[in-house]
């Protein structure tokens, strides 16, 4: 009992020392909590939680390494560092590559274990910071020239300086202040606004697929007095044969236009592309607003027109720089219909393009569907379908009426809205119906087949009805085989047609010797029936009973 | 050391091969902008391999290994976004690899031009696209109110990332080179195969 007392003091006494440095914090230090990475453009930063908030002196060390080499090395800017964050911006990386960090806390000579982040690269950790906004204000409208976020030629973005995508916020800073959102360019200009208002804006970059970035802070500018000419509106441009016709909308008159175009990626590009505008063949001072110049002048690609008004004193601004895709000028040509009438007074329709033959598919450059308008030749009531197959049939029209088609090609899309003219029309004649011949002979066919039909049912009813209201006096064949002898047919065949004479049985010891008795008497009866008929009459019917009891008798006897 | 220029084989291969899957696959969405981002991803190609000169023999010995990323090729069953995305961002580092470096490229300014305006078509396609469906998602998002599952957000970013590894292994390329003509023949022939193994998978997935 001592020795055990004494044994778990010293056990105590032995731990006690051992354990205090723990308590202290000695040899155990803590690793650091929640280890993230936060990175904005070029700057990179490692923030983590104490996880000794009691111990003080705690200094922190990170190493990073690159995951193909293999070894550890010491992240710059955060060596010893007391707070719980450190910017290790400085450090020499590609953004691409996938490098580990790790970390841990100091005091004196402890460390606490290294607590390891994931392995991750720069760029995707990256966060998109806010980009730097220019404004300008230009009549009635905004010039903005944004430039990317980051650092120029080089850092986080470098590769992706034309990929910026910069999302725009504006609204009016008084009142309602509805918000409106829009795609910009680097360098461009917002329209449509008042003149002589205060707008607020806030410009982010946006990368895809996915990366959107932070808003940058809010800017605002008073729009300017308008200007006398205001700059055209409505841009658009036509596609006719050789040609494309630009037309605008101007509302004065007696001012001169000039039209320019620029290649469209060159908004891509950063940099400034005032000096690159080039001007349309045909469109410098014109009177009217529309111009005609050569197809050839521009090759495949997208470009940017715009229009400014001129009046020899004054110029307007620049009009909305408007998006021309040469390759979505469709020329829709009106498709070729073939008809042919079907069996069963139907039409079969072959839409084709022109110069191909009915057989051949149709060469689909474009998802077309088309518009048929149909009519019978005599009234006027049009029915019109939209039809995407190139071969079909109209069904259960009219037999032996002359129908007319027309049709014209759409652009599937309808935002497109384009079509082609209306084809030629043609009109077919119908067959006769194969419907109402087919009736017909089906109908006489049933008929020819009914007859004998309703002709055994006949009958059958007559057999029926004669049974029930005119009853044969015929028994039934079978007795017929039973007696081939005369005189018994005759007995049995003629007791309910017969007049019988009465007889009187004198011993009727045996019944079949009575029945044969009284059949020889019938016999007998017979020869005297025809000479005692006036007898006969009086006791005929009781006769009738007996004989038709005869008969039962015999009948039952014979069956047993 | 091999003399054929196979390594380069593998360079651009997500080019190409994105390629390829897109002009199969964006047949089905976004309207009518696939039909023209498929004539139009056809014709820079066509543009891409037109040029008639033959690549130089004092350069072979100077390519490189720009090791293709495999993992883009052996999806078998590829989400059509995740297609279209992958091939928005091998066309958009490919416009800027064009863009940056036209004063410094050996080609002809015309050329060029031509290849930066078919690109510029590309990507405005697809960025149109892409816009789209982005909202369609928000608006679904918005629609729907249980939290999305986004774990397939992580396979188009690793895509994304090993095409910006390959673009950029291409850049430090022409960088360490100093853009000498060899390193602009070098990157040219790359493209060039690139073409071949894309008429090739086009022709194959057109059948489908």
């Amino acid at each position: 009992m001592l020795a055990l007392l004494s044994a778990t003091t010293l056990v105590l006494v032995a731990g006690v020392p051992w354990m205090l440095p723990a308590a202290a914090g000695g040899t155990n230090l803590k690793s650091p909590q929640n280890v993230e990475v936060y990175i904005i453009d070029d700057t990179f930063i490692l923030r983590w939680n104490r996880s000794n908030p009691s111990v003080r002196n705690v200094t922190f060390s990170a190493d990073y390494q690159i995951l193909e080499n293999g070894a550890w090395l010491q992240l710059p800017g955060c060596q010893s560092v007391a707070s719980t964050e450190c910017n290790f911006s400085s450090v020499k990386l590609n953004v691409y590559e996938e490098i580990k960090l790790r970390i841990r806390a100091e005091e004196g000579n402890n460390t606490s274990p290294w607590r390891y982040v994931d392995s991750f690269t720069l760029f995707e950790k990256a966060q998109i910071g806010p980009p730097k906004v220019h404004l300008e204000a230009e009549d009635k409208a905004i010039i903005v020239n944004i430039s990317p976020p980051g650092t120029k030629d080089g850092g986080m973005w470098a590769s992706d300086s034309s990929g910026f995508i910069y999302s725009l916020d504006i609204w009016k800073n008084s009142s309602s202040g509805e918000r409106k959102t829009k795609t910009v360019y680097s360098r461009d200009k917002i329209y449509e606004l008042s003149p002589e208002t205060t707008y607020c804006l806030k410009v982010r970059a946006r990368l895809l697929p996915r990366k959107t970035g932070a808003y940058s802070p809010v800017y605002c500018i008073k729009t300017a007095v308008e200007n006398k000419l205001p700059p055209p509106e409505n841009i658009q441009v036509e596609a006719k044969n050789q040609t494309y016709i630009l037309k605008w909308d101007y509302a004065q008159e007696n001012v001169t236009f000039y039209a320019q175009w620029l290649h469209a990626y060159l908004k891509k590009i950063p940099g400034d592309n005032s000096g690159k505008w080039k001007q349309i063949p045909n469109c410098k001072n014109v009177r009217t607003t529309q111009c005609v110049f050569p197809k050839n002048t521009f090759h495949k690609g997208i470009y940017l027109i715009r229009v400014r008004a001129s009046d020899g004193n004054t110029t307007s601004v620049w009009s909305h720089e408007e998006k021309f895709d040469t390759q979505l000028q469709i020329t829709l040509f009106p498709p070729v219909i073939t008809m042919k009438p079907t069996n069963n007074a139907s039409l079969r329709v072959y839409i084709s393009a022109p110069g191909e033959s009915e057989n051949k598919p149709v060469n689909h450059l474009y998802p077309l569907i088309y518009e048929i308008v149909f009519w019978e030749n005599t009234s006027n009531a049009e029915r019109k379908i939209l039809e995407k197959r190139t071969d079909f049939t109209f069904p259960q029209l009219k037999p032996l009426t002359v129908y007319c088609v027309k049709a014209r090609a759409l652009i599937q899309d309808e935002r497109w809205n384009k079509s082609s003219v209306f084809s030629d029309i043609v009109c077919e004649k119908t067959k006769p119906g194969n419907t109402s011949k087919t009736w017909l002979i089906a109908g006489v066919c049933a008929a020819l087949f009914s007859i004998p039909v309703v002709i055994y049912v006949m009958k059958l009813l007559f057999r029926c009805i004669s049974y029930v209201f005119f009853p044969s006096s015929k028994p039934p064949s079978t007795i017929d085989e039973y007696f081939s002898e005369q005189p018994l047919r005759n007995l049995l065949l003629f007791t309910s047609e017969e007049l019988t004479e009465r007889c009187f049985i004198i011993e009727n010891t045996n019944t079949i010797t009575a029945v044969e008795e009284t059949n020889q008497t019938d016999g007998e009866h017979k020869k005297y029936s025809s000479q005692t008929s006036q007898d006969s009459g009086n006791y005929s019917n009781e006769d009738e009973s007996t004989g038709s009891k005869f008969s039962e008798e015999f009948l039952h006897q014979e069956t047993e | 050391m091999s003399t054929k220029p196979d390594v380069i084989r593998k360079c651009l291969w997500p080019a190409c091969l994105v390629g390829l899957l897109i002009t199969g696959i964006l047949s089905l969405d976004c309207n009518l902008l696939h039909f023209h981002l498929r004539k139009v991803t056809w014709q820079n190609l066509r543009l891409l391999s037109s040029t008639s000169s033959s690549f130089p023999a004092e350069c072979l010995s100077e390519t490189k290994a720009f090791e293709l990323p495999q993992e883009i090729l052996s999806h078998t069953q590829p989400v059509k976004r995740y297609i279209k995305e992958a091939f928005y961002e091998m066309s958009i580092q490919a416009f800027n690899i064009f863009s940056q470096y036209t004063l410094k490229s050996t080609w002809e300014s015309d050329y060029l031009k031509q290849i930066q305006i078919g690109l510029d078509q590309q990507l405005q396609y697809l960025e149109q696209c892409l816009e789209e469906e982005e909202q369609e998602k928000e608006d679904w998002k918005e629609m729907t109110e249980d939290g999305m599952n986004w774990s397939g957000a992580l396979v188009p970013q690793l895509s994304s990332l090993e095409l910006r590894r390959y673009f950029n292994r291409i850049d430090n390329f022409l960088k360490e080179k100093r853009y000498s003509h060899c390193a602009w023949e070098i990157i040219r022939a790359e493209i060039r195969r690139c073409f071949y193994y894309f008429q090739k998978f086009a022709a194959r997935l057109r059948k489908k």
